[in-house]
């Protein structure tokens, strides 16, 4: 029974570190921006897609494949800030929600046109599975979970140390005084969407890996972003970390002791609870 | 006054259109085309007067059509209680759901109700022993017919059922005319405009919210009772976020806020796949880039602008946003 | 838009009055999913029915009475959506005028068009589609190759408690007909045969992380896991189950392909697996006919037939056979008459079990057989045909109407 109970939190937790990466990138673009880029998913799923190819038609390593699927996420990301969101920065925000609906379909569409409607799977060479005390811990997991480790960590250093991290936190908490001091909050905002969306790209690669990229699976991903944004708390980075694990946790439990049908229905209902009995979010973040 | 003889020409040809229409295909689009208006004119009055995107339409929608069949088919109700009914129970589900998301604002509320359509939706496929799940209620009543005397209105037939459907809305279109003029409409819009002054003059904000929301939801019930009962088949498919999403789109393309919006809108959402034969995927892409192209460079909607048009036609500037 | 047609037939006719046997042209329609979730079989299986007609087609195609008729097709995607299925068969009938109906590769489209079809006037010959509603309703104008997921379910329900299977944990997808039906004919059979099955788990759709259900009926332990759904799905469910470390024996049904599980799952962790099945169309079984299926598939297509694309292919056979019996194409009730006394079709690839005789029952089902596979060294290996009852369950399938 401890041994399930422990696996089960295992399970839960490399869940719950993809929807880490996928809620990072929310937040901090709900955080700057106050867009709901409801495109994350599709974006993510692009990575997937766009790492699949590199490895398997150009060849390319798994590394280098990946990294080269995160720049060319980062760059997405700057287009669809300028191109979609930065004309209705202005506008009520139902409008930019808006956009990011129109978004979604069309990257959505276009990832089905160009790759198909097959899964995909990004091919790895890591079969083992280790057992620590009746705990099974498949290689190709605990490389997931320490990847997504080191995005978070190397995100949460530049967010917090650096000049550039520093710009942003400032035009999160006040952006008129930010524009003020002389920060160009225009390239603040494009560089959100490129750290943003390189982050989902890298959680749509370990998806590919884990699991497999394929139509459909993007609109679950962004809700269960969105939901870990509830959880945590708008715009807070620590928040989104805590919020995926826990969401992650509840769901394997969920599945486990509860209801595997009624699953993702246990976990909309702790968000909407949540909502309720703390609207603030479980580790009180800036509220808006 | 051209306004009111626009509307009774439109009813006119609404009514006549039956009789002159050749192809009963066509007749069975616009069945369609009327029930999806009204779920359109239901988002319409949360999303574009309240200002609350909800994307839980299509599961009100569900609600309703999942009940209306299941009160005739289980509880042996008459067809016509049932479709009465019906609305009611989504009304109820509509509270349940609109009270504790009513407390967040914006895109925090989208994401909440787009979650409440996903639980519907999940629930719909499980309950198997009330829904059947996914393969679906078939055999569901038409209403039972009614003798006028002079002719038998047999509604398993296409075109009484397009005349009910018809009466349906235009039922809807008084009551929500009605309403949007009323006090409770001005409240709305203050709400849309500013939530806080409109708090700060005294309004009770969250009931004027919570009604928009619930009177929404019970017109997405009723088209899915007549939805039900029209198509005789039903399956959680219909009802999943995406025909949310459709009735956002309608409201956006027609324009949001506005009473003629949502009937164009509604019809071209489901017209358009007729017109674009082109490959889904395709269209699907052309729906993403409109939408965007409409927000960015009409962001009132179709009906608004071309409103704008002709009264700038008519040498008429002052005419802007009524309709 | 009927008249369209007999328009169209009564010019032809007398264009053709000078020859003996005429050139005519017979539309017939087709719905099935070609974009979407459901394209995975809605493309194949129309690949097959195209490659059907072109073969009857330049075989001189259908002869009535003095008449030789071309078939050509008209198209439309349903997404294997309800609405749009409703929406493709309106249009197909009432614009297009066609009489008669090919496709359908899912249980939604299906179950939606068979919900109103018998009010038209139309013959539908449906392919994959596996909920079991789509012939128990009892449509006069409607006949399925496919049987329905349950015929199957108890079949395999039987197999494994005959396996000497005690306990059973089943993990299934919710939300598809065809796998739900199979799942609770299977529960009720092995129980009946004094079975208990220990534990129901589900997933959705999108699901690929089955790993907390299985974790917890690792926890129940029970004789032997039951796994169904989409091959996608199911090779997921595998893997899993074999890193948790589960060492029972592992049943299922999906009707994957050997390449389709292997992008998922090792040959290790897939080694003695059970795939429990309606036989489908599999060249090793089936024989030489179904060899030049495949190399005429292959030579079209550039890609292997999948299990599915028989039902449909064969369906354009029972079309021609009948209306040849028929002696008509218009006369629906006749050609009706004729279907439900339909002998097996000689180009069939798929071995039939024929009911009195006829290949479709009174509900205008087919039945084949029912075979296990176990994964042998990298591929499925046919084992033994499952315990099933063509004729009890078409007198069962006679009582219900969903």
């Amino acid at each position: 029974m401890i041994i399930d109970f422990l696996q089960q939190i295992f399970n839960g937790l490399v869940v719950g570190s993809i929807y880490t990466l996928i809620a990072l990138g929310l937040t901090t673009i709900f955080g700057i921006l106050g867009i709901a880029h409801f495109a994350h998913g599709s974006v993510a799923m692009f990575g997937g897609y766009l790492a699949f190819f590199l490895i398997s038609t150009l060849g390319l390593g798994l590394l280098p494949s990946f990294i080269l699927a995160m720049l060319c996420g980062a760059l997405l990301g700057v287009v669809l800030e300028r191109v979609a969101y930065y004309p209705v920065r202005n506008a009520p925000p139902i409008n930019s929600f808006i956009i990011a609906l129109g978004l979604t379909l069309i990257i959505e569409k276009t990832n089905l046109l160009a790759f198909g409607v097959d899964q995909v799977i990004i091919p790895t060479p890591f079969n083992r599975v280790f057992s620590v005390g009746g705990v099974t811990m498949p290689e190709l997991r605990i490389y997931v979970l320490l990847t997504a480790a080191v995005l978070v960590g190397g995100m949460t250093l530049l967010i917090q140390r650096t000049w550039i991290g520093k710009a942003v936190r400032a035009v999160a908490q006040n952006r008129p005084t930010a524009a003020l001091m002389g920060i160009n909050v225009n390239s603040v905002s494009m560089f959100v969407f490129a750290l943003s969306s390189a982050l989902g790209v890298a959680a749509g690669v370990l998806i590919g890996a884990l699991f497999a990229v394929a139509p459909g699976v993007s609109e679950g991903l962004v809700v269960k972003g969105f939901a870990v944004l509830i959880l945590g708390g708008l715009g807070s980075i620590p928040g989104a970390i805590v919020g995926g694990m826990v969401l992650g946790v509840t769901e394997a439990f969920a599945a486990a002791f509860i209801s595997s049908g009624y699953k993702d229905v246990i976990s909309f209902l702790l968000m909407i609870a949540v909502l309720l009995v703390r609207p603030e979010g479980l580790m009180r973040g800036k509220a808006r | 006054m051209w306004k009111a003889s626009a509307i009774a020409g439109l009813v006119a040809a609404a009514i006549v259109f039956p009789l002159i229409v050749t192809v009963n295909y066509f007749l069975h689009l616009a069945i369609l085309a009327l029930i999806f208006v009204m779920v359109a004119q239901g988002a319409n009055i949360i999303q574009g007067y309240t200002g609350y995107v909800s994307i839980a339409q299509g599961a009100f929608m569900g609600i309703g059509a999942y009940s209306s069949a299941l009160l005739s088919m289980r509880l042996g109700l008459p067809v016509w209680a049932s479709m009465a009914i019906a609305p009611m129970i989504t009304a109820v589900a509509a509270v349940i759901a609109g009270y504790p998301s009513l407390r967040v604002k914006g895109h925090y509320f989208a994401i909440v109700t787009l979650a409440m359509n996903m639980v519907v939706f999940i629930v719909l496929v499980n309950w198997i022993s009330l829904t059947k799940g996914e393969p679906g209620l078939p055999s569901i009543p038409s209403p039972e017919p009614i003798n006028l005397g002079f002719v038998e209105l047999a509604f398993e037939k296409r075109r009484p059922y397009y005349y009910l459907t018809l009466t349906a809305l235009l039922a809807v279109m008084t009551i929500v005319t009605l309403i949007v003029r009323s006090r409770i409409g001005q409240v709305l819009q203050a709400i849309r405009q500013n939530e806080v002054f409109a708090e700060a003059a005294g309004i009770a904000c969250w009931k004027y919210k919570l009604f928009a929301f619930v009177f929404s939801a019970s017109l997405a019930g009723l088209a899915g009772a007549l939805y039900a009962h029209y198509m005789g088949f039903i399956n959680p498919t219909p009802f999943s976020a995406d025909a949310s999403l459709n009735a956002i789109l309608a409201v956006i393309l027609g324009g949001s806020g506005t009473l003629t919006g949502p009937l164009v809108g509604g019809a071209l959402t489901v017209l358009l796949p007729e017109m674009l034969r082109v490959a889904e995927v395709y269209r699907l892409i052309a729906y993403g880039l409109i939408l965007i192209l409409v927000v960015i460079f009409l962001p009132r909607g179709l009906v608004p602008a071309l409103a704008d048009l002709a009264a700038r036609l008519r040498g008429n500037k002052s005419k802007r946003g009524a309709a | 838009m009927k008249k369209l047609l007999t328009f169209s037939i009564a010019a032809a006719m007398l264009a053709a009055v000078p020859a003996i046997a005429a050139e005519k042209t017979l539309s017939v329609g087709y719905s099935d999913a070609l974009s979407g979730g459901g394209a995975v079989y809605g493309v194949p299986q129309k690949k097959a029915i195209d490659l059907a007609i072109e073969e009857i087609n330049s075989a001189g195609g259908i002869k009535v009475g003095a008449d030789n008729y071309k078939i050509k097709t008209i198209e439309y995607d349903d997404k294997a959506d309800s609405t749009e299925a409703t929406n493709v068969a309106r249009k197909l009938i009432d614009r297009d005028g066609v009489q008669f109906i090919l496709g359908y590769c899912c249980s939604a489209s299906g179950g939606a068009m068979a919900s109103f079809i018998g009010k038209e006037d139309a013959i539908v010959l449906v392919g994959t589609a596996g909920a079991r509603s789509i012939t128990s309703l009892g449509n006069k104008n409607v006949f399925r190759t496919r049987p329905p997921g349950d015929y199957t379910g108890a079949a395999a329900g039987r197999f494994i408690a005959e396996q000497g299977v005690k306990t059973l944990g089943i993990l299934s997808v919710r939300d598809v007909a065809l796998f739900t039906q199979y799942r609770d004919a299977l529960i009720k059979a092995f129980e009946e045969a004094g079975g208990k099955v220990v534990a129901l788990e589900t997933f959705g759709g999108h699901d690929r992380d089955m790993t907390a259900q299985l974790t917890k009926l690792r926890g129940l332990n029970p004789d032997a896991l039951f796994i169904s759904g989409y091959v996608e799905q199911v090779a997921f469910s595998h893997r899993q189950a074999a890193e948790l470390g589960i060492k029972v024996k592992r049943f299922g049904f999906s009707g994957g392909s050997p390449e389709q599980f292997l992008k998922v799952a090792t040959n290790e962790q897939m080694e003695g697996v059970w795939d429990l099945l309606a036989v489908e169309f599999n060249a090793d079984i089936l024989g030489p006919k179904a060899k030049a299926f495949v190399d005429n598939y292959k030579k079209k297509y550039g890609e292997n037939p999948t299990p599915n694309t028989a039902y449909a292919y064969d369906q354009v056979y029972v079309l021609r056979d009948a209306l040849q019996a028929a002696g008509t194409v218009t006369d629906l009730k006749k050609i009706q008459d004729t279907l439900r006394n339909l002998p097996v079709p000689k180009e069939a690839l798929l071995k039939y079990l024929p009911i009195d005789g006829k290949m479709f029952d009174g509900k205008g089902q087919a039945y084949i057989s029912n075979g296990a596979f176990q994964w042998t060294n990298g591929n499925w290996k046919f084992v033994a045909e499952l315990p099933s009852d063509a004729v009890a369950y078409s007198n069962f399938l006679k009582t219900v109407r969903d």
